[in-house]
C-alpha cells in the first residue's frame, strides 16, 4: 500500500453534484481535478477489478475511462480519472450517439458477466463522448456476479437505452427530450403505450418492453419483498444481452431525412463558401484557442477548417440528423478532437435532477468549459427572426461563455433572411430593426468589435468580437 | 453479498426468464438461418458496428501506463 497524503478533501474540494446516488463512492472537485473517492465498503470490489486486470483490459480497449491510483489507506481509497472536457448528456445525442453508448453498456456487461462481475446499474449518464467515441465513465459501476442471480440493471437499461431508442424509432429523435423530465429514464409504463400495436408482435420488443411493462404494474405492490426471483442461469443472461446488441445494433429512425443538402439549398456559391471557409481560419490562426464551440454548426464542417489548429472543438446543431452526420465521419476518419451534439439555442438543456444540479444545464456546463472561440455563422437570423430573441439578448447569451465570437450576419437582402422576414406577414415592421446598425449597437453592450468583413458573393457579413468583460 | 442501492423493479427480475427464452430461440433460430444463408452464400460482411465481444489479446504483457 502507497503511503498516501493525508487530507484529500481540502477547502477547495467539493462533492460533485451528481455524485450521491451510489454509496461506493463519489467524485469530488478537488480544485480544478476531478478525483473519485471509494468508500470500505467497495474495497473487495476494487480490488478484485483492479487485481484481475478487468480494468485494464476496459481502459485498453477504450471502453473505459482510464485513471490513476492517487491514494490508498484503511477508509478511503482515491482515484484520479483521466479528465474529459465537456460531458453531453443523452438527451444532447444524436440517434447514432445514443445507439452507440447503448452498445458500449451491452459490451460492457457481456464482458464483465465473463469475468465474473455485472454492471450493476444501466445509466445512460454512465456512457459519455470522449475523443470521438462512447466511453464509460462510471468507474465504480461494477459488482460482483452472483450466481443465478437476474440482471439488477436490466430494467434502468430498458427505461434509459432500448425504450428511448425505440421510441426515436417511431417518434424521431426529439423523443430523447422526455429524458429530461425523467431523470431515470422513460417509465417502461409510458413506453409500451407510446409504442405501435404491431411492435406486440416483435420476438424482442414484446417480452423486453410490453410483459416488462405489464409484469411491473402487477409486482409493484409487493411491499415486503416478498415474492421469490427465479433464478437465471448465466447462459440465459448472456443471451438476454446478445439479443439486444443485435436488435439495438440495426436499429435506425423510420423517417431518415437525407443529410447533407443543406449547403447546396443555401444561396452561395463555392467560391463564397471557401472565402468563408479561409476567412475563418485567417481569424482563429492568431487566438491560439485550445477550445472552440461551432454553434448551429451544422456537421461540421466549417469546424474542420480548424481542426488542426484548436485541440479541442464542440459543434452543436438543433438538427439531430445534422449531428449524426457530423458523428458518423468523426467515426468514419477516426478523428478524436470533435464533440457534436444537439442543441437547441432557443431553450438550451436545462439543469435538471436534485436540487436541478444533478446534471447542470448546458450554459452552466459552458461557462465552465470557457472557449476561447465561439463560432456562430448562419444563425444569428433564426435567433433574432425566428426567436424573437433581441440582439441585446442574444449578445448576453455569448457573452456569458465566450472569449472572442466569431459571428456572421445575414443581411436582409440575403435569401433566408428574406423568407424569414416575409413569414412575418403584416408583422414584418415589427422586425424593421434587423439591421447591422442595431445589430452592432446590441453587441457593443457587451462586445468590443475586433473584425468586420464581407463576404464576397453574398448578402452576409463576417464579425470578430471580444468579450468586454471576459474572466472577470 | 450483492449491494443493492436502488430497486431493481421486481417485475423486471421476473420477466428474465421469459425474455431469455425468446433471446434464446430468436438466436438459435439466426444462428440456423445464418448457417444456412452462408451455405448457399448469401451473407454479407457487416462490419459498420463492433462486435459485441472484447479484444483481450495482448493486454497481458503490455502497458502499465493505465495502472
Amino acid at each position: 500500500m502507497k503511503k498516501i497524503p493525508k487530507k484529500p478533501m481540502t477547502k477547495t474540494s467539493k462533492t460533485h453534484e451528481a455524485s450521491f446516488r451510489d454509496p461506493s463512492g463519489y467524485i469530488y472537485h478537488d480544485g480544478n481535478i476531478l478525483r473519485r473517492k471509494i468508500n470500505p465498503i467497495y474495497f473487495p470490489q476494487y480490488k478484485k477489478l483492479k487485481d484481475s486486470g478487468f480494468f485494464k483490459t476496459l481502459i485498453k480497449n477504450n471502453l473505459l475511462i482510464s485513471h490513476e491510483e492517487t491514494s490508498v489507506s484503511e477508509d478511503e481509497i482515491i482515484i484520479t480519472p483521466e479528465h474529459i472536457p465537456f460531458i453531453t448528456n443523452p438527451y444532447e445525442w444524436g440517434f447514432e450517439q445514443y445507439k452507440q453508448a447503448a452498445l458500449l453498456t451491452l459490451k460492457i456487461q457481456k464482458f464483465a458477466l465473463s469475468k465474473g462481475f455485472i454492471l450493476k446499474d444501466a445509466s445512460a449518464y454512465n456512457v459519455t463522448f470522449h475523443k470521438g467515441k462512447p466511453i464509460f465513465i462510471d468507474t465504480l459501476s461494477f459488482d460482483f456476479y452472483e450466481e443465478g442471480s437476474p440482471w439488477r440493471a436490466y430494467k434502468q437499461f430498458v427505461t434509459h437505452f432500448l425504450g428511448p431508442l425505440v421510441l426515436a424509432r417511431y417518434h424521431g429523435n426529439e423523443v430523447f427530450n422526455m429524458l429530461q423530465a425523467y431523470i431515470d429514464g422513460i417509465p417502461v409504463k409510458m413506453i409500451s403505450s407510446m409504442l405501435p400495436p404491431k411492435t406486440k408482435l416483435s420476438s424482442v420488443l414484446y417480452p423486453n418492453i410490453h410483459l416488462l411493462a405489464k409484469m411491473e404494474s402487477r409486482h409493484s405492490e409487493d411491499y415486503k419483498a416478498q415474492t421469490k426471483i427465479a433464478k437465471l442461469s448465466l447462459k440465459a443472461q448472456n443471451n438476454i444481452i446478445e439479443s439486444l446488441y443485435n436488435y439495438i445494433s440495426k436499429l435506425s429512425l423510420k423517417e431518415v431525412s437525407e443529410w447533407g443538402d443543406y449547403y447546396s439549398k443555401t444561396n452561395y456559391n463555392e467560391t463564397a463558401f471557401n472565402t468563408k471557409k479561409d476567412l475563418i481560419r485567417n481569424w482563429v490562426s492568431p487566438l491560439n484557442a485550445k477550445k472552440l464551440i461551432d454553434i448551429g454548426g451544422n456537421d461540421g464542417t466549417f469546424a474542420r477548417t480548424v481542426q488542426d489548429l484548436v485541440p479541442h472543438i464542440m459543434v452543436t446543431d438543433i438538427d439531430s440528423n445534422a449531428v449524426d452526420a457530423n458523428f458518423s465521419q468523426i467515426l468514419k476518419n477516426k478523428e478524436d478532437n470533435i464533440l457534436p451534439f444537439v442543441c437547441d439555442v432557443l431553450q438550451p438543456a436545462p439543469g435538471i435532477g436534485f436540487n436541478n444540479t444533478e446534471r447542470e444545464s448546458l450554459v452552466h456546463r459552458l461557462t465552465e468549459y470557457k472557449p476561447d472561440v465561439t463560432m456562430a455563422l448562419a444563425l444569428i437570423h433564426h435567433i433574432t427572426l425566428s426567436g424573437n430573441v433581441p440582439f441585446e439578448k442574444s449578445a448576453a447569451f455569448f457573452a456569458k461563455f465566450s472569449k472572442n465570437l466569431i459571428i456572421e450576419f445575414p443581411k436582409r437582402e440575403d435569401s433566408w433572411v428574406t423568407s424569414l422576414l416575409v413569414r412575418k406577414r403584416e408583422f414584418i415592421n415589427y422586425f424593421d430593426f434587423y439591421n447591422q446598425i442595431e445589430f452592432e449597437k446590441g453587441y457593443s453592450k457587451f462586445f468590443t468589435l475586433v473584425k468586420k468583413e464581407e463576404l464576397a458573393g453574398t448578402k452576409r457579413v463576417m464579425y470578430l468580437f471580444e468579450n468586454k468583460n471576459y474572466g472577470s | 453479498m450483492n449491494f443493492l442501492y436502488f430497486d431493481p423493479g421486481l417485475g423486471a427480475m421476473i420477466v428474465q426468464a421469459i425474455v431469455a427464452v425468446a433471446a434464446g430461440v430468436l438466436l438459435f433460430s439466426k444462428n440456423v438461418l445464418y448457417k444456412v444463408k452462408s451455405f448457399f452464400g448469401l451473407v454479407k460482411e457487416d462490419d459498420s458496428y463492433d462486435s459485441i465481444d472484447v479484444d483481450e489479446e495482448d493486454t497481458e504483457e503490455t502497458n502499465d501506463k493505465n495502472q
